[in-house]
């Protein structure tokens, strides 16, 4: 029993082997269409996982998203400040990695123009320092580059200041003027560094180093907001925000939901129209190899009439031919999900700039679609099942 | 007799013709599918990104700076200037004006709020203590706006703010009406359907509304009111007049030349800018007919818009033009498929006398007659196909195109041909006796 299973192994191998090899310009068609089909899947998959991930990254440009400030909230009769050692506490949080936290203090400043004249009413921001998440936050201490006049206190001369066009405008200020700031009878000069134009509250903003401000407005390690910048998934960022809610149930922690929302939109129908294409390519790919398998059952009509004339079961004939189709699904899958991988590295730089981070899990997963498609698409080879061996012999079609 | 040859391989087996014309409307379905989905992806993307709300804000040229922290402004009120209401259809005469499909005038000022309380002692409604300074932005909720040429155009907030999300209903304009900033309602206790008076300093008289709805932005103004344009114009006695006008268009991403300033460019380079939907040139145009402004762009997001649908489109291109090299492959190989198995036939032709042209070209014929019938029923195929994802992923349909019908056949007429080449060039070597003999 033993030596005839092994014998029988053996021969089916042998056949296998003989049927791979019977054509070798139709296998390299088969070959052809599933390998491109596997490369192309491959490509697609680590794309869309991706693109996934890449897009949360491009909606950074989009600036903060969310917002911890005083729960109460600013009104004309006092602006509400924290403390600012919040931020230490925001870089304990856990949240979703390359979250940026920085910290802002607003206050109402005289500021007087170049060209002197009455002090023109305007916001005072100071801009803290900005916190990036890797795991976790981590605040990045202000740079300590003595080069770097925007942080050194200690330079000689002014203080770097930017400021905003619309403000630049009426004070008649340039880049490279000196403008003098007052809140009550405090003063100090600073020097325009650069304009800022946004269309948004910063156009008509002075803005400086959070210090400069804390100090000239008397409130010391005191700041009005900070403002985080979160990337990640719709998801991800609620979960940020409930759990930074749990963190401060002193404060106010609000998502800006003219940015979180669009992004949650945005993102569900590019990830829809990925998912759209993968199940696309994969369909397109079954029906590459089951015309090509049509031709097959076609061919084998004579070899099959012959195995059954000597006896073989139609189980055991159908088995040959799966097995078949399934070297061929996992010979051209490894090849073409390799292949693709590749692709994707390229087709990534040349979308977003930055090569697609090939994902390890892409790889048994479109080899294995491969071989699935190829077994499924093999079923024009069913219809050999009710060849009649007689009607093959006399030469009846 | 050609003709009658391509005929009669049709119907001698019809069979496997209806599966290779199978195969190929498949194909060609996805086709058709991924390239309209595409081709309409790109404007429909750019519109969903309109739920960013504005991109241009356009402030009076003589203002005064605004005060503004977290979204309150500082301001003295009375300070700052004015543009006149009446210049606002104006907005849709400009060359783009297509691409502007929402705008939104405000006006705001800072009033005191009170509820009136029923008091059971005396029976009557009687005021309390006011609930401190509250925010009272006026503006459009659905305003009708009779356009120049006679049109009519129906926009504000709800279109320039389309996240904001409304319980209750949204204020008719010209009512006196109002909805409520959900912190608003919260603080004071207010409730769909109550009223609301406001009295603030600037003319000594006091304002009273119906709060219709409780909405929530996420911004500064849950914590306000917004009520129609024209009762905060009579409450401020300011007619016809706005403080801050809101503008959502429809852009094209800006690239280095759209960055260029356009005074210093030559005529022939301004007129390719003004004729390019650059925010920009958006901005420019406006300006031109809202005299005494500044059209400001809002970077924020404008830009980001700009980075994001750049790449996307990119990305979308590259898909579909994955999804056709998958489809071209497919096809292709069916029809080589289709070719190899009439070896016997062709054989046959070649005994009776036929040249490797003539067999060529009957083939070929064949071939391109079921890349017609299979491509054109790919193509309704891929139209429904394209509805169906168009539909479920964007909620609109893609409208069926007829660039996309030639590229499809023209795709199925150019792939059977190439796919069926190599086998047919291998057919035109065959030696007639062996095949006959059925080797």
């Amino acid at each position: 029993m033993g030596a005839l299973g092994n014998g029988n192994r053996a021969m089916f191998w042998r056949i296998v082997r003989r049927l791979l090899g019977a054509n070798r310009g139709r296998l390299f068609v088969i070959l052809l269409a599933l390998g491109a089909g596997a490369a192309v899947t491959a490509a697609l998959l680590n794309l869309q996982v991706d693109a996934k991930r890449r897009l949360t990254t491009e909606f950074r440009a989009f600036g903060a998203n969310v917002i911890i400030s005083h729960k109460a909230a600013t009104s004309w009769d006092s602006v509400t400040t924290v403390n600012d050692s919040i931020m230490d506490a925001i870089s304990k949080s856990i949240g979703p990695s390359g979250a940026e936290a920085t910290s802002f203090l607003y206050v109402v400043a005289g500021v007087r123009g170049p060209r002197g004249g009455a002090p023109v009413n305007a916001i005072l921001a100071g801009k803290g320092r900005t916190g990036v998440h890797q795991v976790s936050v981590t605040i990045i201490p202000p740079p300590t580059n003595p080069d770097d006049p925007w942080y050194n206190l200690a330079v000689p001369g002014d203080l770097p200041c930017t400021l905003g066009v619309q403000l630049a405008k009426q004070l008649d200020a340039h880049v490279g003027d000196t403008i003098s700031i007052l809140i009550s009878d405090r003063r100090r000069t600073c020097r325009v560094s650069s304009l800022a134009e946004t269309g948004g509250p910063e156009d008509s903003q002075v803005t400086v180093m959070l210090d400069f401000a804390q100090r000239l407005a008397n409130l010391p390690g005191r700041i009005s907001d900070v403002e985080i910048l979160v990337p990640g998934t719709p998801k991800q960022i609620d979960e940020y925000v409930s759990a930074l809610q749990e963190q401060f149930p002193d404060l106010g922690v609000r998502p800006i939901r003219q940015f979180t929302d669009a992004q949650a939109t945005i993102y569900g129908r590019i990830s829809g129209l990925l998912n759209f294409t993968v199940a696309v390519v994969l369909i397109l790919t079954a029906l590459c190899v089951m015309a090509a398998m049509t031709n097959v059952a076609m061919e084998r009509k004579n070899d099959v009439g012959l195995m059954k004339a000597i006896g073989g079961a139609t189980r055991r004939v159908l088995r040959l031919f799966m097995m078949e189709a399934a070297l061929l699904g996992l010979a051209s899958g490894v090849i073409g999900a390799a292949v693709g991988i590749f692709l994707s590295i390229w087709l990534g730089k040349q979308v977003f700039g930055v090569a697609a981070q090939p994902r390890l899990i892409v790889y048994p997963v479109a080899v294995a679609l491969t071989v699935i498609v190829a077994i499924l698409s093999a079923y024009p080879l069913r219809r050999l099942a009710g060849v009649r061996p007689a009607s093959v012999f006399r030469g009846e079609a | 007799m050609f003709l009658r040859l391509v005929a009669d391989s049709f119907t001698r087996r019809p069979r496997r013709k209806v599966l290779t014309a199978a195969a190929l409307s498949l194909g060609m379905a996805v086709v058709t599918a991924a390239l309209s989905v595409s081709l309409d992806v790109g404007d429909r993307l750019a519109s969903e990104f309109r739920s960013l709300g504005a991109n241009l804000v356009v402030t009076p040229q003589a203002d005064s700076l605004p005060l503004e922290i977290g979204g309150v402004d500082y301001r003295p009120v009375n300070a700052g200037a004015y543009l006149p209401e009446a210049d606002l259809p104006k907005i849709k005469t400009v060359f783009w004006h297509n691409n502007i499909i929402a705008f939104s005038p405000t006006l705001e000022v800072r009033v005191q709020s009170w509820t009136p309380q029923f008091s059971p002692a005396s029976a009557t409604f009687v005021k309390p203590a006011a609930n401190g300074d509250a925010l009272l932005i006026g503006a459009w909720s659905n305003h009708d706006v009779r356009l120049p040429d006679g049109g009519s155009f129906v926009t504000g907030l709800k279109q320039t703010n389309p996240w904001w999300s409304v319980d209750g209903a949204w204020f008719n304009d010209g009512e006196g009406e109002c909805i409520v900033g959900s912190n608003f309602a919260k603080k004071n206790a207010v409730l769909i359907g109550s009223p609301l008076y406001l009295e603030g300093s600037v003319a000594g008289h006091g304002l009273a509304l119906k709060v219709t709805g409780i909405f929530s932005g996420g911004g500064a103004e849950d914590d306000g009111v917004v009520a129609p344009l024209s009762i905060v114009q009579q409450y401020l006695q300011k007619p016809g007049q706005y403080r801050k006008l809101l503008v959502s268009a429809l852009t094209k991403p800006e690239d280095e030349f759209a960055r260029r300033d356009p005074k210093a460019m030559k005529a022939d380079e301004f007129e390719r800018w003004s004729c390019s939907p650059y925010v920009s040139s958006i901005a420019y145009s406006i300006r031109q007919v809202l005299p005494g402004t500044d059209v400001r762009v809002i970077r924020r997001v404008a830009e980001g818009e700009g980075t994001i649908l750049t790449r996307v489109r990119a990305l979308l291109w590259m898909v579909t033009f994955a999804a056709l090299l998958a489809a071209a492959l497919a096809v292709g190989a069916s029809s080589a498929a289709s070719v190899i198995e009439r070896r016997t036939e062709i054989g046959l032709m070649k005994a009776l006398g036929a040249g490797s042209g003539t067999v060529g070209f009957l083939l070929a014929a064949e071939q391109l007659l079921l890349a017609f019938v299979g491509g054109g029923i790919g193509y309704s195929l891929g139209i429904i196909l394209a509805r169906l994802v168009g539909l479920k992923i964007f909620g609109v349909a893609p409208e069926p195109s007829l660039l996309v019908l030639v590229a499809v056949l023209a795709l199925a007429a150019g792939v059977t041909l190439i796919g069926s080449a190599i086998p047919l060039r291998r057919a035109s070597r065959y030696e007639p006796a062996p095949i006959l003999r059925g080797e």
